[in-house]
């Protein structure tokens, strides 16, 4: 670290310095602008171009030859937006721009593999393959550490969730919301009580298993920062947290999505399954759009079973789980003050922390949502299906995927492997402990208890 | 303790994104400095720990 007692204060918890209300803004602005041309009987469809299936290597680079003014026009427009937004959390265009570059480029490449007839065959999943390609370049040091201002992982996934909202109704957040609040809670509670006391049973300090189980029951990394903050937690333990969550979290975007296929779960229960059992936003949106392309490639399944695995995911852990942080925080605190050994500093909870920690992109999500399902409910079903479907829903749909895209290849492209804390056995066997219990029990949820929900998701 | 001493206002509080995402290597791999939930959290040097901004202790010091 720099010398931080030089270090000169920066307003960073500033909205216009949050990725959430970037998300959110240019999330619902893209939305706006879609809804508007849709009204002058025009669309976004144009600009929101994506690879089309492909046998033989004549027809993709056709295709290519046909469309590029198309990808070069959405490249300036993701490239203006993109560069925009970290402009403002203080990163310099001279590394953003080159790293978007490389981010868009290779993203095409990868969209371009998926949709190969035979992809399928050889489990070529864009996001599993992205991950691959990130984790191989990182690892290697092939790119300048600098172009990581560009590979903003966070960012990305958020703005992908705010148009994720313009593709679900909100009447299916409504049905399906109780359940993935029911059986998130339920995975929570437990899955932190099982890490927090095997940590605390193999003597781990209790700033240190509370940080733990935070990161494996609520959010993943975000949830263990949010904690190690609220309870006072040693930089190093907190530094360890963060090691043994992505290298778990990593684990279970491979291993998630085929061991649901194995079990041939339906689209929708395989991801409310993942949604309980992974730990972070991003990772666990890579193992869902994963788990859908599988179950849509099933024999006689819909296409539209895809969106199913990613719409039950996003229920169960964006809804379900992520928007307690606060609370969680709150309670963590007061114990950590009452109960506790003093650390002889003070580090009192606060109820407004509620709101100051509420992942803001949650509520772009839930507008987009609204907003889409008064569009339909004014326009009439067969209406909408037949106009507002295409022309405004597709090219949202087409943007999220790309959104989302870059999120995924910027988790392998961030995830240097030298680089994370060094972690004893003991915090990495008691998250263990807390993983196989939460796999299990997400397991059991999603299929015997509210199997009937997540399968029904959508139909 | 001087009123207003909290983390927010003390040298040895480190709440710049890129220092905090420096000082835990791998939060940006599926998390961000930048993120609502890190709100205005950062590390104390002092201490060595993870701390709300509105954390206070004795060993305050001014920024300069």
């Amino acid at each position: 670290m720099s010398d931080a007692t030089a270090a000169i204060s920066t307003p960073s918890a500033a909205w216009w310095r949050k990725e959430d209300w970037w998300a959110v803004i240019l999330g619902l602005g893209l939305i706006a602008v879609a809804y508007g041309l849709f009204l002058n009987h025009t669309s976004l469809t144009w600009l929101a171009v994506t690879p089309a299936k492909w046998t033989t290597f004549a027809q993709i680079a056709q295709d290519f030859a046909a469309k590029w003014p198309r990808y070069l026009a959405q490249f300036v427009l993701w490239l203006a937006l993109v560069s925009g937004a970290l402009s403002s959390f203080g990163y310099r265009l001279r590394n953003t721009v080159p790293a978007f570059i490389f981010l868009y480029v290779v993203s095409i490449l990868i969209f371009a593999l998926g949709q190969w007839a035979q992809a399928v065959k050889f489990n070529l999943e864009p996001p599993l393959v992205a991950l691959v390609v990130g984790l191989i370049l990182a690892n290697l040091n092939v790119l300048p550490r600098a172009l990581d201002d560009g590979f903003r992982v966070e960012f990305y996934i958020k703005l992908g969730v705010v148009l994720l909202g313009a593709t679900l109704p909100f009447t299916l957040i409504l049905w399906a919301g109780p359940v993935a609040l029911l059986q998130a809670g339920v995975i929570s509670l437990v899955t932190f009580g099982v890490i927090f006391a095997v940590a605390r049973a193999l003597g781990v300090e209790p700033r240190f298993a509370a940080t733990l189980g935070a990161g494996g029951a609520v959010c993943g990394v975000s949830a263990a920062i949010a904690i190690a903050a609220a309870v006072g937690a040693r930089k190093q333990d907190a530094a360890a947290v963060v090691s043994i969550v992505v290298l778990w979290a990593i684990v279970m975007i491979f291993v998630l999505p085929f061991a649901a296929a194995g079990l041939h779960l339906a689209s929708g229960v395989g991801g409310a399954w993942i949604g309980s059992s992974e730990f972070a936003d991003a990772a666990g949106l890579a193992a869902a759009q994963a788990y859908g392309a599988i179950a849509a490639k099933a024999p006689g399944a819909l296409p539209a079973i895809a969106d199913q695995s990613v719409a039950a995911f996003t229920l169960m852990k964006v809804v379900g789980r992520d928007i307690w942080v606060g609370v969680w925080a709150i309670v963590l605190s007061i114990i950590a003050a009452s109960r506790w050994e003093t650390t002889g500093i003070e580090n009192k909870a606060s109820v407004s922390e509620i709101w100051r920690r509420f992942p803001k992109f949650v509520i772009g999500f839930l507008i987009a949502s609204i907003a889409i399902t008064l569009i339909a409910q004014g326009l009439g079903h067969t209406a909408f299906s037949k106009t507002a479907d295409p022309g405004l829903v597709a090219p949202i749909k087409a943007l999220r995927t790309w959104a989302f895209a870059f999120g995924f290849l910027s988790i392998g492209l961030t995830t240097r492997l030298a680089d994370f804390a060094t972690v004893g056995a003991k915090p990495v066997i008691a998250f263990s402990a807390g993983v196989v219990v939460n796999v299990i029990l997400g397991l059991v949820l999603s299929t015997l208890v509210f199997g009937a929900y997540w399968s029904k998701l959508g139909q | 303790m001087t009123a207003g001493a909290t983390c927010a206002t003390c040298r040895h509080f480190e709440d710049r994104p890129a220092e905090i995402e420096r000082g835990l290597p791998g939060l940006a791999v599926l998390s961000s400095a930048h993120g609502a939930g890190r709100a205005s959290d950062g590390l104390c040097v002092r201490h060595d720990r993870y701390l709300r901004s509105s954390a206070a202790c004795e060993g305050w010091a001014a920024r300069t």
